[in-house]
């Protein structure tokens, strides 16, 4: 492990802070009482880095997963670098901050008008210009829910906030939105709070790509580099640094060597067999944050042999979760329990933990007739450790009697006229609540429900907590709901694996995240040279 | 030139024309056959039906496979390499920085390693059976059988990473620069290159030179008392020459499409990483456009390697009159 400041944790001060700036933001009742915080206090949650930073510099950052289609629309995001440089850009009305507290960023407040949270007024924060000089309006605002919902040319955002009523939602005034649902939705600060969903100007054109974020573009070469300039009138204090470069590389090694060579002061996704090689070296520092993200296989419910409960309860069964992380993560992660949204305060903490049962599993698969059993496990490298995993569940599996055969296509092929529709395959998802995630994957009409999960119950259970204000009774309907996807989901979660990144020792302000994604939320206007 | 000559070339023309139809053919519907399509490459695992069928639609790929093929070809005709389906540019514009630097690149190795595996196929060859030529030999055998990315990753490791920090690791280059603008990057790529090519250039050239200094016209030309320099590079070399012009040839076109490897280790920006890049995304236009590229390297460098062939034998060069 690396020295203590770099493992993850909140330190006492960090916890204090949070609490004071809305630590009660957490999706439970939080969302609510968030609202009336003053906005000042807010924005000092950003921690300060440790150290002194030297003003000025120009940071350069490596990024595997973008290419010729690297795009720098603020509404359209897929690989690494596409998000990095969406974080520096652009923002959202409010962001998971890295102690996964929700954070308003262009939003002072997010409100539900009535008793049910159907209706939302949404404030804006005051003084608030956009790159070139403009104010943020309520009609900038309006303009982008619109373009990132459009149907015609949906964003990547259109998954998590279509819900939003675009006919009904109308502008209040110059700084006020009401923002009508298509049902009710406590969820929704969380949904719209994305980076792919930042706020534009009206008449916004990615030719131009202006936003609200600490730097403001310079250039853009897809597939190779983007270089970006401080905002000296960002609102929430301007960056260290002068400029941030990020450098698209093809592969994993390049990045790595590059970071070697003293070519780039920071990469995201640092390989898992890299780790140790990095903390041998005086010259650089590993980050590793322990956050919510999970790999994991996915077995369609509605297809034999996983229609039948038992074959998933022996599939989870067969899962050795340890040596799986061990073997898979060198270490780097913790052991799951078939849940995700650990970090939701709703986490039903009190299922037991699944463990490794060969025998139990060996019965289940008898008693559903599916002894001896073989199965395809379609797998791709679409994530770090993802084709490692299934090698790993094969060889446990054949300590069951079941033969899993690997069927490995490349990424593209993986997410190809097959993708959301494999027997049984693998996924990664990242650190998200409880809610917002079963609506990208576990409702009938989900965008992505790779296990074709549709329970009736279950669903009665989470459209209930989603229209329920009071915390406790909806952690109570979530803990019911979760309860049901421990019995007889169609994931396998094994585990929560860490957020691994790398910087040069000459560069200071990154930190462990909870949030999970890189380099603490892409936070290049937080970081800066050391003196 | 002879009309035998030009009869010659024109026909070799021909049939590396219908070469390159064949490959676009060959290509255009192997790359048909890859699963999943552009749109489905660029939204990944954001690839939702409403976000794939409009951007399927923006990107021209509702459009059946032979449709597809014929437009692509009739653009041919117009000068028109198509249009980049990830980028929405003209494939033209994406290959040209890119081409440039592979040219670059494989010129620069070819100008450095043909003269001298010819110098130390010589060197080997006078110095036959002794210590320089063993040990360059066992050398030159040693290098020859290591895959081209373990000379590139070993070079990473002595000059960039590991040992020294001389050079760059990883070939970086800011847009609208060119490889030559920044010499410090195309080193390690092109190092790897020439160590890879050497070893055969400079093994054929000793095997031919062996031959011919044992020939009688070398004896000959010694007993007439010629100095032995004027015996080497005026009477031995330019007859031993034409077996290593025609490895150097085929090293060269080699080098055309071994350059992938190379450019995806440093991650040099030129077609190599371009291609590799372009079939993750299913590119098939630029695909398309860099597999013929290639092609016509083999062809034209076969071709020139027959002509410099003739011209440096007698025999054949002659044969016409």
């Amino acid at each position: 492990m690396t020295d203590p400041s770099h493992e993850e944790g909140i330190t006492r001060r960090q916890a204090l802070r949070g609490a004071a700036a809305g630590g009660a933001l957490l999706v439970g009742g939080g969302v609510l009482s968030a609202c009336g915080v003053n906005p000042s206090v807010i924005a000092q949650s950003s921690p300060e880095p440790k150290g002194p930073i030297k003003p000025g510099g120009s940071l350069t950052v490596g990024s595997t997963g973008g290419g010729a289609q690297d795009s720098i629309d603020a509404h359209f995001a897929t690989s690494d670098p596409d998000i990095s440089r969406l974080n520096q850009l652009y923002e959202p009305l409010a962001v998971r901050d890295p102690d996964f507290n929700l954070q308003m960023l262009l939003a002072e407040s997010m409100t539900p008008e009535g008793k049910k949270p159907d209706v939302w007024i949404v404030r804006l924060r005051p003084g608030v210009t956009f790159h070139n000089g403009k104010p943020v309006t309520a009609d900038d605002v309006i303009f982008s829910l619109n373009r990132i919902i459009n149907p015609k040319n949906p964003g990547t955002g259109a998954a998590s906030i279509g819900y939003i009523d675009l006919k009904h939602t109308k502008k209040l005034d110059p700084r006020t939105v009401k923002v009508v649902l298509q049902y009710p939705n406590v969820g929704f600060p969380d949904d719209v709070g994305q980076y792919f969903n930042g706020i534009v100007p009206v008449g916004y054109d990615p030719k131009n790509p202006v936003g609200t974020g600490p730097f403001k573009y310079q250039s853009f070469a897809p597939g190779q580099q983007s270089v970006f300039v401080r905002n000296a009138e960002y609102w929430n204090g301007p960056s260290h640094v002068d400029q941030v470069t990020i450098i698209d590389f093809v592969d994993d090694t390049a990045k790595v060597n590059a970071l070697l060579s003293g070519q780039v002061h920071a990469i995201t996704n640092l390989p898992a067999a890299q780790l140790a090689q990095v903390k041998g070296l005086p010259s650089l520092r590993a980050l590793i944050s322990k956050g919510g993200a999970w790999l994991p296989f996915t077995m369609r419910v509605d297809q034999a042999p996983f229609n039948d409960v038992r074959v998933r309860q022996a599939f989870r069964l067969i899962v050795n979760r340890q040596q799986m992380i061990d073997q898979v993560l060198l270490g780097q992660g913790r052991v799951a329990n078939d849940l995700y949204a650990p970090l939701d305060p709703a986490y039903n903490a009190a299922l037991p933990q699944r463990l490794h049962d060969l025998e139990q599993a060996k019965f289940l698969l008898k008693q559903a007739g599916h002894s001896g059993l073989t199965v395809k496990l379609v797998t791709a490298p679409i994530s770090e450790g993802i084709v490692e995993a299934a090698q790993v569940f094969a060889s446990q599996a054949a300590g069951a009697g079941v033969t899993v055969n690997l069927d490995k296509t490349d990424t593209t092929t993986f997410f190809g006229p097959n993708y959301l529709k494999w027997t049984f395959a693998q996924d990664f998802w990242f650190t998200r609540n409880y809610i917002p995630q079963v609506e990208q994957g576990s409702l009938p009409n989900s965008p992505f429900n790779e296990t074709h999960w549709a329970d009736p119950t279950f669903e009665k259970l989470i459209r209930q907590a989603q229209g329920e204000l009071d915390a406790s009774k909806r952690t109570e309907l979530l803990h019911a709901a979760q309860a049901i996807e421990y019995e007889r989901g169609g994931y396998i979660v094994w585990a929560f694996s860490n957020q691994l990144d790398a910087y040069s020792s000459q560069v200071t302000g990154f930190r462990p995240a909870r949030s999970g994604l890189p380099l603490t939320n892409y936070g290049f206007g937080r970081a800066g040279f050391v003196v | 030139m002879s009309s035998r000559t030009a009869k010659f070339i024109a026909k070799r023309l021909a049939l590396g024309l219908l070469t390159l139809f064949l490959v676009s053919v060959v290509v255009f519907f192997a790359t048909q056959a890859l699963p999943a399509n552009a749109a489905q490459a660029i939204l990944g695992k954001t690839a939702t039906p409403a976000a794939l069928k409009a951007l399927s639609a923006k990107l021209h790929l509702d459009e059946s496979v032979f449709s597809q093929y014929w437009h692509w070809l009739t653009g041919i005709f117009h000068g028109s390499l198509g249009t980049s389906a990830a980028t929405q540019q003209a494939v033209t514009h994406v290959l040209g920085s890119r081409l440039l630097n592979s040219a670059f690149l494989v010129l620069i190795s070819a100008v450095i390693a043909i003269p001298l595996s010819i110098g130390l196929g010589v060197l080997m060859a006078m110095k036959r059976d002794k210590t320089a030529d063993h040990t360059l030999s066992t050398s030159t055998l040693l290098v020859a059988s290591l895959p081209e990315f373990v000379i590139a990753i070993a070079l990473v490791l002595i000059l960039s990473t590991s040992v020294f920090h001389v050079f760059p690791a990883v070939s970086l280059l800011g847009p609208g620069q060119h490889a030559w603008n920044k010499p410090s990057i195309v080193v390690l790529p092109a190092l790897t290159l020439i160590l890879a090519v050497t070893p055969y250039i400079s093994r054929i050239m000793r095997g031919s030179m062996i031959e011919v200094l044992e020939s009688d016209y070398v004896t000959m030309a010694r007993l007439k008392g010629l100095s032995e320099r004027a015996v080497i590079w005026r009477h031995a070399v330019p007859n031993a020459i034409v077996p290593a012009i025609q490895v150097s040839a085929l090293q060269l076109a080699w080098m055309a499409g071994g350059v992938i490897v190379v450019e995806f280790v440093f991650d040099y920006p030129g077609t190599g990483t371009l291609l590799i890049n372009s079939v993750t995304e299913r590119d098939v236009p630029v695909v398309q456009a860099i597999a013929l590229i290639i092609a016509a390297v083999y062809v034209v460098v076969n071709l020139l390697a027959d002509l410099s062939t003739i011209m440096l034998t007698p025999r054949l060069r002659t044969a016409a009159r």
